[in-house]
């Protein structure tokens, strides 16, 4: 146990963190998205003052501030993934519950903005660029849902003393997919929120 | 790349993203059942386009023709007929249909219909016709 | 055979192979009304020939899926099968129903069947691929669910590996989404909707993993990679199909009154879907490559690798094709759909099944593989058949090419049948094609009675 930290193989060998299988199902989602987001860049060179026009009503406020909360979650989740490998127990589940909260503060400001939308009479047939506004954001949202569902096992089984430095595998495999859901938010929020 | 590739952890990948996919699926679907009223004219709905429905189905019609380009594709699309025929059109071709087929030709049976049931077939027809189905087919030749 | 039980699946097998010839052979009489139009007419209509050319795919393929369920399951589970007496009896039973509704097709008009089987009580006849009659589509759930019951108190009393677990969800989805069959209002656009519960669900979704999990169990059997492997890949590849086929429905609500967004999640999620076909094809070859032993079945490992790229080809590649809404607005419910439907069902589902029966049939007849001669001729009927379904897509997308640019894209655009009499030639190189698929299907059958030096098991 006292020898890792100073194991000169240990810096060298590229290791990939997590389970290759959890690297399939976010390079999947990632070309699902990716597809997605060329989609709606195909749509909006069709119709550029549509778009524009329509992407003004959206609330870029509450945008940032969910970019800002994803991207706190994703920081707490490093901070669980280093205790782990330092063996700090407490650490681990205090951070992956730090990182949990952000994404319910997601989706609580999510769901703000999603009453006032709704609200408001639009839907997926309102129009193209609300068509792409909906589905993306709710795509993205059912996402947040999954990673927290991630997180909340991950939380169960760190307190249960299941990851320290020699087992930190199960781990890595939710943060890394918490974090793809944090990347696709840094991506979706320019291009459906601000860029035009 | 030492990763590990766990058969635990493509198994809960495998459940996690089907339910997850599932839900999807299911959202979308409640969005449409919602979005449907205004799209397939239930307001319009008569036990008449009810009756021809089912003549439509009892007869196998699906079986040579397309409706709304699902069916089979020997015969013409009938989503549009009334607009190529019209009414009496089409009731007239379906009358006129020789018992023993037309020889070297696809032929269509002689199905023996009442009046009353030329109309309901009519009158599902057209009422096919009047769905939104976002500008398909392309032209009246279906 | 390692069980007893298993021999229950060897009349499943039989049954499918001649269900086969069947459906071969009214695709023919369809395939020359195509040209002939009153070929036969009035005593066999298009329809009726149709009809039971589809209905006969559906119950040779879910005969196959069940002998090789009956197969595979108790190797898996390392026991023997829970009840062998109640599959018997359900094979008999779904053999009697399926020829009963077959020879209701083809000796009474199809409304008059509907009159007799009560189709008044619930009317769920006359719908594409769902035409059975009521007592049929009842004998069919009955069936199922007897089936699955005998299948699924196998695993629990035995060993529950990745296979049979994707299996068992496979066929269970299998019977769940043919309920949809009997629901049918008389809006047609919910009709259509639901419809695709069965029909699209099926196809593009738990069928493909009933196909994975059969492909893994030879792979397993037949080039001794480490079965964690195998399994790891498939699950990986199921997760790629349903992440596609699931909301991959949506390529079939652009036209039929659903609302417009499914043309853009349609395309999006359908586009993805030749992924876990080509994962399909990747790992078949993959494991065969790192085989560990030569097995004797050459046939068996042939069919294996020939399903992979089939199923790639048809659903895949055919499948893109036509599956994005711009496109599939000139090309829905031409010919090119047909094309993409023959080697679809070909290549994923008629490949698997032959798959499945040339590696267990010999074993079911006591020996680890056929003879030698028996095997050559095994595989001649794999290319006959294989290259006469290539040549039937081509000349169907042809066709299908020459009937959207005549009917749906020229200025002056012609009648339906004006346009199918411009385009007969192709109709009749299908026909030829279809004539050397029979030949191959001869060869495969008369491959079961060549005899000559067995391998022992």
């Amino acid at each position: 146990m006292n020898t890792i930290a100073l194991d000169p193989a240990e810096h060298h060998v590229k290791r990939l963190p997590g389970d290759l299988a959890i690297w399939f199902f976010i390079l999947a989602e990632m070309v699902a998205f990716a597809v997605f987001f060329s989609s709606y860049a195909f749509a909006r060179a069709k119709n550029v003052e549509m778009f524009n026009l329509y992407q003004q009503t959206l609330d870029r406020n509450l945008g940032a501030l969910n970019t800002l909360l994803l991207i706190t979650g994703s920081w707490f989740v490093v901070l669980a993934v280093q205790a782990a490998h330092r063996d700090d127990q407490k650490s681990i589940s205090r951070n992956i519950l730090f990182g949990f909260l952000c994404g319910g503060g997601f989706l609580t400001v999510k769901v703000i903005e999603y009453a006032a939308k709704f609200g408001a009479g639009i839907s997926l047939s309102t129009n193209t660029f609300y068509m792409f506004y909906i589905s993306l954001t709710f795509f993205h949202f059912m996402h947040v849902i999954l990673g927290m569902v991630i997180l909340a096992v991950l939380w169960k089984q760190s307190r249960d003393g299941a990851y320290g430095a020699h087992n930190a595998h199960g781990l890595e495999s939710g943060a890394a997919y918490w974090h793809m859901v944090d990347l696709l938010w840094i991506v979706l929020f320019p291009l459906v929120y601000v860029m035009r | 790349m030492s990763g590990a590739f766990t058969k635990s952890m493509a198994r809960n990948i495998f459940y996690g993203g089907t339910v997850f996919f599932f839900l999807l699926f299911l959202a979308l679907s409640f969005d449409t059942l919602s979005q449907l009223p205004k799209r397939d004219m239930r307001a319009n709905m008569t036990p008449q386009i009810a009756e021809g429905k089912k003549l439509w189905e009892t007869h196998n019609c699906i079986g040579c023709h397309t409706l709304l380009g699902e069916g089979a594709y020997f015969a013409p699309e009938l989503g549009n007929v009334v607009v190529r025929y019209g009414d009496e059109g089409v009731k007239a071709f379906i009358q006129s249909r020789p018992k023993e087929g037309i020889p070297g030709r696809r032929s269509m049976p002689q199905f023996n219909f009442t009046d009353e049931q030329l109309n309901a077939i009519v009158a599902f027809l057209k009422h096919v016709n009047s769905i939104n189905t976002n500008n398909w087919p392309p032209n009246s030749q279906g | 055979m390692q069980y007893k039980s298993q021999a229950v699946a060897k009349p499943y097998f039989i049954a499918a192979i001649g269900l086969f010839v069947g459906q071969i052979l009214f695709g023919l009489i369809m395939g020359l009304q195509y040209v002939l139009g009153d070929f036969l007419f009035p005593a066999i209509p298009f329809n009726v020939a149709r009809m039971v050319h589809t209905n006969l795919l559906i119950v040779w393929l879910l005969f196959g899926f069940m002998g090789g369920a009956y197969f595979l399951i108790p190797e898996e589970s390392e026991t023997e099968l829970f009840s062998p007496k109640l599959a018997l009896i359900m094979f008999w039973i779904f053999l009697v129903a399926g020829a009963a509704t077959i020879v209701g097709y083809l000796a009474v008009p199809y409304a008059t069947l509907a009159e007799l089987t009560g189709n008044n009580i619930i009317e769920t006849m006359g719908r594409e691929f769902l035409e059975q009659p009521l007592p049929t589509k009842v004998g069919i759930v009955a069936v199922a669910l007897v089936f699955l019951f005998n299948i699924t108190m196998t695993v629990l009393k035995g060993k529950k590996t990745a296979i049979s677990l994707v299996l068992l969800i496979g066929l269970w989805g299998l019977a769940v989404f043919y309920l949809f069959s009997f629901y049918n209002p008389a809006n047609v656009v919910l009709d259509k909707f639901f419809w695709w519960w069965t029909v699209h669900l099926w196809v593009e979704g738990v069928w493909e993993l009933i196909l994975g999990s059969f492909l893994a169990f030879v792979l397993i059997k037949t080039t001794g990679v480490d079965r964690e492997v195998i399994e790891k890949w498939l699950y990986v590849i199921v997760t790629l199909t349903l992440i596609s086929g699931i909301i991959g429905t949506g390529h079939h609500y652009f036209w039929i009154g659903t609302p417009e967004y499914w043309q853009w999640w349609g395309s999006i999620f359908s586009a993805l879907e030749p992924i876990p076909f080509f994962a399909m094809t990747v790992f078949a070859f993959n494991m065969v490559n790192r085989r560990r032993r030569e097995h004797p079945n050459k046939a068996a490992v042939l069919w294996a690798l020939g399903t992979g790229v089939m199923a790639f080809l048809g659903a895949g590649v055919w499948g893109f094709l036509h599956t994005l809404a711009p496109v599939n607005y000139y090309t829905h419910g031409t010919q090119i759909t047909a094309a993409h439907g023959h080697m679809a069902f070909y290549g994923a589902y008629a490949m698997v099944n032959l798959m499945i029966i040339s590696y267990a049939m010999p074993i079911l007849r006591g020996r680890a593989a056929n003879s030698n001669r028996s095997q050559v001729l095994e595989m001649w009927s794999f290319w006959l058949m294989t290259v006469s379904i290539v040549f039937i897509t081509l000349f169907l997308t042809a066709a299908g090419i020459l009937q959207v640019w005549l009917q749906r894209v020229s200025d002056t655009p012609l009648p339906f049948m004006v346009a199918q009499d411009k385009i007969a030639l192709f109709y009749w190189m299908r026909e030829w094609a279809g004539v050397a698929f029979l030949i191959g299907l001869i060869v495969y059958i008369t491959s079961f009675f060549v005899s000559g030096e067995e391998k022992a098991s």
